[in-house]
């Protein structure tokens, strides 16, 4: 019973100082890695490269981090925010996006959290650096369970290897309520409800656009958060065209029951070719209609992207000119934004939402684009 | 040892009670060695297996680094920082429904956007900042926002070396919240200046252009945390220093305030300045259905009569300045906005929307959105004065009238002054001379006395005095100064 007699007289102090000796044990341990670490991004291009877009201050546009760390006044109050100025002259896009730094904004409205969509999204190829992301999320049960599951998601990535981690995201919740809660597929597609829903969707879009631009971003890529399949160098192959706005073909994977296996069929009908038909029904409409798109119900004998794809010889750098656009991915130089061209909320040319945005642009004096070839894959509930 | 009045396995060594007997069956006598509890029996073992697992963490911490991320934030507390941790926020959160605007945003603690689009402003940059200097809202809740476009002057390093001072002044409460100043140039070929900046055939290209620069600054500077943007214009003569609460107060989407000009006296003194806040008429409705899609119709030129009201003809300067009116169009010098209106996608146009554009479309656009669009006609802000080409003329004749007329006075006054020293010289001679004469008359009559002699001596005496006189006035006067003067002299002689 030698040990336990010995344990027994072991009075606090001899404890305590135990403790001690452990604790700067482990600090001698771990001091020198600490130290190392920080002399490790020198090296490093990637984390330089982050380190020096980072802004001082957190009242700094939301396309860049901010130093954790605050200055201070010499009277030890905190120093107020510097001057920043940014030439915007030497913004560019270009279609040699990569090589040039450009920086993307990658925006999503969300309304489900899907994992297959982060996992997409962590998977493209683009320089992580240089890319932003924004979400706009409904204030309501689905959208607090979206932002948890999100947050998750990006805590993850944000505190995994230096590469994968994005420039900067932002989680923005909407003022306003959406018009109908539920997020149903059948429900949300519903013709009578497609007018006020897309022009929820347009303020929702618009919101997120102009609090999230700010002064750095050359290229704007609009993905729905049910978008979960694209290919990994999504950003640079579309940045290639050097197109003002460019969207490609939105299709779905689906089972098949007559083949017995996996198959694809379009899913996005609002990227189109405008038509005597629908341009004759727009003359006949009241001021506040607008004209739909894959509706029984109002035939407009468009030609549709989506039914141009050649999916048994596709040639993924096809173009096309288009009259109208759909959202689920959309690439836009930020120049056409930044000019005002925005998603009406209102029937703008008897149209609404990206349709409309395709319209504004067009007003403003750009051509819009689309690769009937170049597929990404939409989300199968 | 108290523990001797009792046996080792913990029972009392003397029955309490006394039908103890039937209680304790087993004899208290015999010998039992007290069974060691569970836990000081494997307590040995677990001592054992924590220093392994001890001594194994750390020997991996050492062979392995990678493991240490996984340990680090556990053991240190957070004290000693991640190896990876670049030290950076990336991640941002907000609720837009928190940034809607109230009617007292200072209590709130509301931001405000500050927009000014500068060209070639370099002359205005000192009265602009004595504003700023001057508000009363709560300068840590204003973001400034500049965006300079293709100047030729210094605009943009005033701006920074004031922008500098403003944020670094002594005076905690005197620096601003975030500032961006934005450079960007649209290749304008319109000239700045007011003839050609109000001529009516440069207006709709110019303001398409206007609009495209505004719309360039808004985007790059809205945040999720604003509530509310001003947008003012650098060239405001004198505004009310609590401009922003007093248009806050009434709690719009968009108001703007009544821009009147102060004017030189002989223009009348005042006038209104923006005419581009307007009610829309039926006449303007009907004239724009029969313009093209790209026209835009401009406020205030007699080629487009709308017959619109105005605010600003509509004010009196003795009016409730709280009074409301409804707008349809407003202008661009002084509008404060709810930053909801901008991010539901409320811009300037820089096309023809609605047969408008920039400021004007901005408030269709708006109205068409369900925003409300109010002007306050008795509250009044003076612009900056700018004289046009007209006004220059007339004010270079007008000049040069009075240049005129001060070189008449200053002559005549010179003339005068002249003739008077002249005068003064002639008199003074005059005087010398009579007294001379005088005396020589005197003398005459005194030496008459004695020698009598003939008057011819007299008249070579008044000769000689008269000539000095004379001489004088030949070289320098015109022959009307000589002549009125020996009419003096001529009369002054005939008195004598």
């Amino acid at each position: 019973m030698a040990v336990a007699r010995s344990m027994r007289r072991t009075s606090p102090i001899t404890v305590f100082l135990a403790a001690l000796l452990a604790f700067g044990f482990l600090c001698f341990l771990l001091s020198p890695s600490s130290s190392a670490a920080a002399a490790a991004p020198v090296t490093d291009s990637s984390s330089q490269l982050r380190r020096e877009d980072a802004a001082e201050h957190p009242l700094s546009p939301p396309t860049k981090p901010f130093l954790k760390s605050q200055a201070v006044r010499e009277d030890g109050q905190k120093a107020p925010p510097p001057v920043m100025h940014y030439n915007l002259n030497e913004l560019s896009s270009t279609s040699e996006s990569i090589k040039k730094g450009e920086r993307v904004l990658i925006l999503t409205p969300l309304a489900r959290f899907y994992q297959e969509f982060w996992d997409n999204v962590v998977k493209l190829s683009y320089p992580h650096e240089f890319i932003s992301i924004g979400f706009i999320v409904p204030k309501t049960k689905d959208g607090d369970a979206a932002v948890t599951a999100l947050e998750q998601a990006i805590s993850e990535t944000q505190s995994g290897p230096v590469d994968s981690r994005f420039a900067s995201i932002s989680i923005l919740r909407q003022d306003f309520d959406p018009p109908i809660q539920s997020q149903d597929e059948k429900e949300r597609h519903k013709m009578s409800n497609q007018k006020a829903r897309r022009e929820s969707m347009s303020r929702a879009r618009n919101s997120l656009l102009f609090t999230t631009l700010g002064p750095s971003t050359s290229w704007v890529l609009w993905l729905d958060s049910d978008i979960v399949e694209t290919p990994a160098t999504l950003i640079q192959d579309l940045t290639a065209h050097n197109r003002p706005v460019i969207v490609p073909n939105c299709f779905q994977r689906y089972y098949n029951k007559d083949t017995k296996k996996m198959d694809v069929r379009p899913y996005d009908f609002n990227s189109w070719i405008d038509s005597s038909t629908a341009e004759e029904l727009a003359g006949m409409m009241g001021p506040d209609e607008i004209l739909l798109e894959g509706y029984a119900e109002m035939p407009t004998y468009r030609t549709l992207m989506a039914y141009m794809a050649n999916t048994g010889a596709p040639r993924p750098s096809r173009e096309i000119e288009l009259d109208g656009v759909g959202g689920t991915a959309l690439l836009v130089k930020a120049d056409v934004h930044r000019d005002g061209a925005m998603f009406p909320a209102f029937p703008f040319y008897h149209l609404v939402e990206t349709e409309g945005f395709a319209k504004m642009a067009k007003r403003l004096g750009y051509s819009v684009y689309g690769l009937p070839d170049y597929f990404v894959y939409h989300y199968n509930e | 040892m108290n523990r001797h009045h009792a046996f080792s396995n913990g029972y009392a060594a003397y029955p309490r009670g006394k039908a103890s007997h039937n209680t304790f069956p087993v004899s208290p006598h015999r010998f039992q060695p007290r069974p060691q509890p569970a836990l000081r029996r494997r307590r040995q073992l677990l001592q054992r297996l924590c220093l392994i697992a001890a001594i194994s963490t750390l020997l991996l911490i050492l062979i392995f680094p990678s493991f240490r991320a996984l340990f680090l934030p556990a053991v240190s507390l957070g004290l000693v920082s991640s190896a990876e941790d670049l030290q950076l926020e990336t991640v941002r959160y907000y609720d837009l429904s928190k940034m809607q605007g109230s009617g007292s945003g200072w209590e709130h603690g509301e931001r405000v956007l500050m927009c000014t689009p500068l060209r070639d402003a370099a002359s205005h940059l000192p009265m602009f900042f004595s504003h700023l200097r001057n508000l009363t809202y709560p300068h840590n809740l204003i973001d400034l926002a500049f965006l300079v476009s293709d100047s030729e002057d210094d605009t943009m390093e005033m701006l920074s070396s004031m922008l500098d001072d403003l944020q670094n002044d002594a005076d905690p409460k005197m620096s601003f919240g975030e500032i961006s100043v934005i450079q960007k140039d649209f290749g304008q070929q319109v000239q700045q200046d007011v003839e050609s900046r109000h001529g009516f055939a440069a207006q709709a290209s110019r303001r398409k252009l206007m609009a495209q620069a505004r719309n360039w600054l808004l985007s790059a500077t809205l945040r999720p945390t604003h509530s509310w943007v001003y947008w003012r214009d650098a060239d405001v003569l004198t505004a009310p220093t609590t401009i922003l609460e007093d248009l806050m107060r009434h709690d719009k989407d968009v108001i703007v305030p009544n821009v009147w000009r102060p004017l030189p006296d002989w223009l009348g003194g005042e006038q209104p300045y923006d005419l581009n806040s307007w009610q829309e008429s039926e006449t303007a409705l009907a004239l724009a259905e029969t313009l093209d899609e790209d026209a835009v119709i401009v406020e205030g030129y007699a080629e487009y009569a709308t017959w619109r009201p105005h605010l600003a003809y509509l004010r009196d300067p003795y009016g409730d300045p709280d009074m409301e009116m409804e707008l349809d169009g407003v202008g661009g010098v002084s509008i404060l906005a709810k930053a909801r209106v901008f991010r539901a996608g409320v811009h300037f146009p820089a096309f023809s929307f609605e047969k408008h554009a920039e400021t004007e479309g901005f408030g269709k656009m708006a109205r068409r959105m369900g925003f409300s669009v109010i002007g306050l006609p008795h509250y009044t802000i003076w612009h900056l004065y700018e004289p046009s080409v007209d006004d220059l003329q007339h004010m270079e004749e007008m000049e040069q009238e009075r240049l005129e007329r001060e070189r008449e006075e200053q002559e005549q006054a010179e003339r005068a002054e002249r003739v008077q020293t002249l005068f003064k010289d002639a008199k003074s001679q005059w005087e010398d001379d009579t007294a001379n004469i005088q005396e020589a008359i005197d003398k005459e009559g005194k030496s008459q006395a004695s020698d009598y002699s003939s008057s011819s001596d007299v008249d070579s005496t008044k000769g000689s005095a008269e000539g000095p006189v004379a001489q004088p006035a030949a070289k320098e006067q015109g022959s009307a100064a000589i002549t009125q003067e020996e009419s003096t002299k001529e009369r002054k002689q005939a008195k004598q």
